[in-house]
């Protein structure tokens, strides 16, 4: 197997510690990403996918647990110097093309930033031509530098995202629902740049989403989260066609597809958590059923598993 | 089979700063009784413009009715007074909106909110009024109905809000139900239990919908015929099944190849060139031409006729002329198209 890039490890991220009204959006989840992959990470709103993310990239501090950066923790306390090196590196490309843009900058500007902040650029000659640079890998063109992001449709917008974030030249992007705010026809363009600069910078995604047939064409492996917990990850294809995990299957069974035949014999799947019947103090943590997929399942539910009588 | 609505040579218009916008550019069709009728596009296609014509929505200090009427039980909605009109909203035809966050009254308990358009339209108490909206609440799966009448938005979830807005909707059993994209901000897991819900009212009450979306798999499970369309204009309408197994028109081609089904392959997915047409300036002739691949030179030039494929299936494109040139669709088309009896690609009988 290749070369892991991140690891993620009992990660925590919880809201109003000691009140109430705490909330755990993300409750112990530990997975790997490997070198030049892509994972998905999917789940209803409020299980904590966007949470996630949110906590790699240490845009929230978190409660517990590590993030490991090519072997270095991401989390703790840092200088200034060392944060910016895992800056660089990491990357994200928000959900909402209108609101992560500043409407009060010119293109040249919004994605000169972080050059700027790295020093990337020895005059602003090599500075301008940077922007021109990506604008054309993004499939814009120069003129459009010296617009303002109002100028611009969605799936332009969200390609200035995209500009934004490899203008630092990073190794791992995270993409929060890239496509969810555009059009269907717009949805591909993205989705196929996306794989294009992929293949050529050979980048590492993590494609946080709720489109399941869309995240299954770009991800090679796909996480599946839950109130909080990673409930199964396994290889695209397999997660597909063999879902073990009792909510892998109901989310599965309610995406809807573009075939009439298939929608009218569609048997749709409800997911009871009580269902699992756990006992107080019963060992749940995600176990490798088959090489590759792992299932948060009890030892009783695993041995089941293992022995294909039932799926959890 | 009865014809509840029909929509005649609809043309609109929006008068802007920067010229008039055509949104609406000769729209033709009829919604039967008990049907559901997807209309489908991308943004700006002019679905939603559509809609709320119907329902004289748009405002009218822009928006202007050019040519066409509206026919609903003998009248034509658009020469309607404000007054007449606000009788047969809510009451006769009734409106499901995209955000269940944002078409409800923040400051309003639910209750009320339901039991509203039941004391506008029908001569009934409050207390009887009360009683319906329970049973509302109750058939679009709310638990404890009688607790939740005094709550307010804020305390429900995006799904029961969205339940919510299909019960105050149906209060007064409308005969049309317009549901704009009523899904697309709630996940699969609830939206499949919305879209359960619906079919199972739809069932019981036996109102005809008109269900606008541009989410291809939500089509295929809720609607009975589906218009696409493309640029102000409907470009193909059909069955459900004419129109994802055996579509004719190349932006229905492109609509349904850029979507990944399950089985997709790692080939690249299909995009659909371009931007779609200026409304303030349409091109002349077909307005999908210049994105599409199979343009000849007449569709610069000349606007396409419907070409009849079956009773129920019509496209306006010149392929379908009998002196054009035949032409294959996009493979994952060819793919569809071998499932349908009638395709030229059928192959069902083989087996």
């Amino acid at each position: 197997m290749a070369e892991k890039l991140l690891e993620i490890k009992n990660l925590k991220q919880h809201f109003n510690v000691g009140k109430a009204n705490e909330v755990k959006a993300v409750d112990g989840i530990s997975f790997d990403i490997y070198k030049g992959e892509t994972l998905g990470l999917v789940g209803e709103s409020g299980c904590g996918k966007s949470t996630t993310g949110r906590s790699i990239i240490r845009l929230y501090d978190a409660t517990d647990g590590e993030v490991l950066y090519e072997g270095e923790n991401v989390h703790g306390k840092k200088s200034k110097k060392e944060l910016k090196k895992f800056n660089r590196k990491m990357q994200m490309i928000f959900q909402d093309p209108y609101a992560s843009l500043n409407q009060r900058m010119k293109v040249m500007d919004i994605i000169a930033e972080g050059i700027d902040i790295h020093g990337l650029a020895k005059d602003s000659k090599e500075r301008e031509q940077m922007v021109f640079d990506l604008l054309k890998t993004v499939g814009l063109n120069k003129e459009h530098a010296n617009r303002y992001p109002h100028e611009f449709s969605g799936g332009q917008r969200q390609r200035l995202g995209i500009a934004r974030a490899l203008a630092v030249d990073p190794d791992f992007i995270i993409a929060d629902e890239p496509i969810s705010a555009l059009d269907v026809s717009i949805q591909a363009q993205v989705v196929n740049l996306l794989k294009e600069l992929q293949e050529e910078k050979g980048l590492t995604y993590l494609f946080i989403a709720h489109d399941l047939s869309m995240v299954k064409y770009i991800s090679d492996r796909i996480g599946v989260m839950y109130f909080g917990r990673m409930v199964e990850l396994a290889p695209a294809e397999d997660l597909y066609n063999n879902p073990m995990h009792p909510y892998t299957q109901s989310l599965l069974s309610a995406i809807p597809l573009p075939d009439p035949n298939y929608e009218r014999n569609r048997v749709r799947k409800s997911y009871d958590p009580a269902s699992h019947n756990y006992t107080e103090g019963e060992d749940v943590r995600m176990r490798e059923i088959t090489p590759g997929h792992f299932v948060d399942c009890s030892e009783r539910e695993f041995e089941a598993l293992k022995a294909g009588i039932i799926k959890v | 089979m009865e014809k509840i609505l029909q929509i005649k040579d609809l043309e609109l218009s929006f008068n802007t700063f920067a010229g008039e916008v055509k949104a609406i550019r000769g729209v033709n069709f009829d919604l039967y009784k008990g049907e559901t009728l997807a209309i489908v596009g991308e943004s700006g296609s002019g679905k939603s413009v559509t809609s709320k014509s119907i329902m004289r929505l748009l405002p009218e200090s822009s928006a202007e009715f050019k040519n066409g009427e509206i026919l609903f039980g003998g009248r034509d909605l658009t020469k309607l007074s404000d007054k007449e009109m606000q009788k047969i909203r809510g009451k006769e035809i009734s409106m499901i909106f995209q955000d269940p966050m944002t078409s409800l009254n923040p400051t309003m308990p639910i209750g009320r909110q339901i039991t509203e358009p039941l004391l506008k339209h029908q001569k009934i108490s409050k207390p009887e009024a009360r009683k319906v909206a329970i049973d509302l609440l109750r058939l679009v799966g709310m638990p404890k109905p009688e607790l939740r009448m005094k709550q307010y938005p804020h305390q429900f979830s995006g799904g029961q809000r969205q339940r919510i807005v299909i019960a105050i909707s149906l209060a007064c059993n409308p005969q049309i139900l317009i549901a704009d994209e009523p899904t697309t901000a709630l996940d699969v897991t609830i939206q499949a239990q919305i879209l359960e819900l619906m079919k199972d009212l739809q069932r019981k009450i036996d109102t005809s919908i008109i269900f606008i979306t541009h989410d291809l798999g939500v089509v295929a499970n809720v609607a009975d015929r589906v218009a696409v369309m493309y640029g102000g204009k409907i470009v193909e309408i059909g069955t459900v099944d004419e129109i994802f197994y055996n579509p004719q028109h190349p932006y229905t081609w492109g609509l349904l190849s850029s979507m990944p089904s399950l089985d997709t392959e790692d080939a690249k997915l299909y995009t659909i060139p371009g931007t779609p047409p200026d409304l303030l300036e349409p091109p002349k002739g077909d307005a999908f031409a210049l994105r599409s691949e199979y343009a000849m030179k007449i569709d610069m030039e000349m606007d396409p006729p419907f070409f009849e494929i079956s009773d129920t299936h019509k496209a306006a494109t010149w392929l379908l002329h009998p002196d054009a040139p035949k032409v294959e669709p996009p493979l994952s088309v060819i793919e569809r198209m071998k499932k349908f009896p009638g395709s030229r690609y059928y192959e069902g009988s083989k087996n």
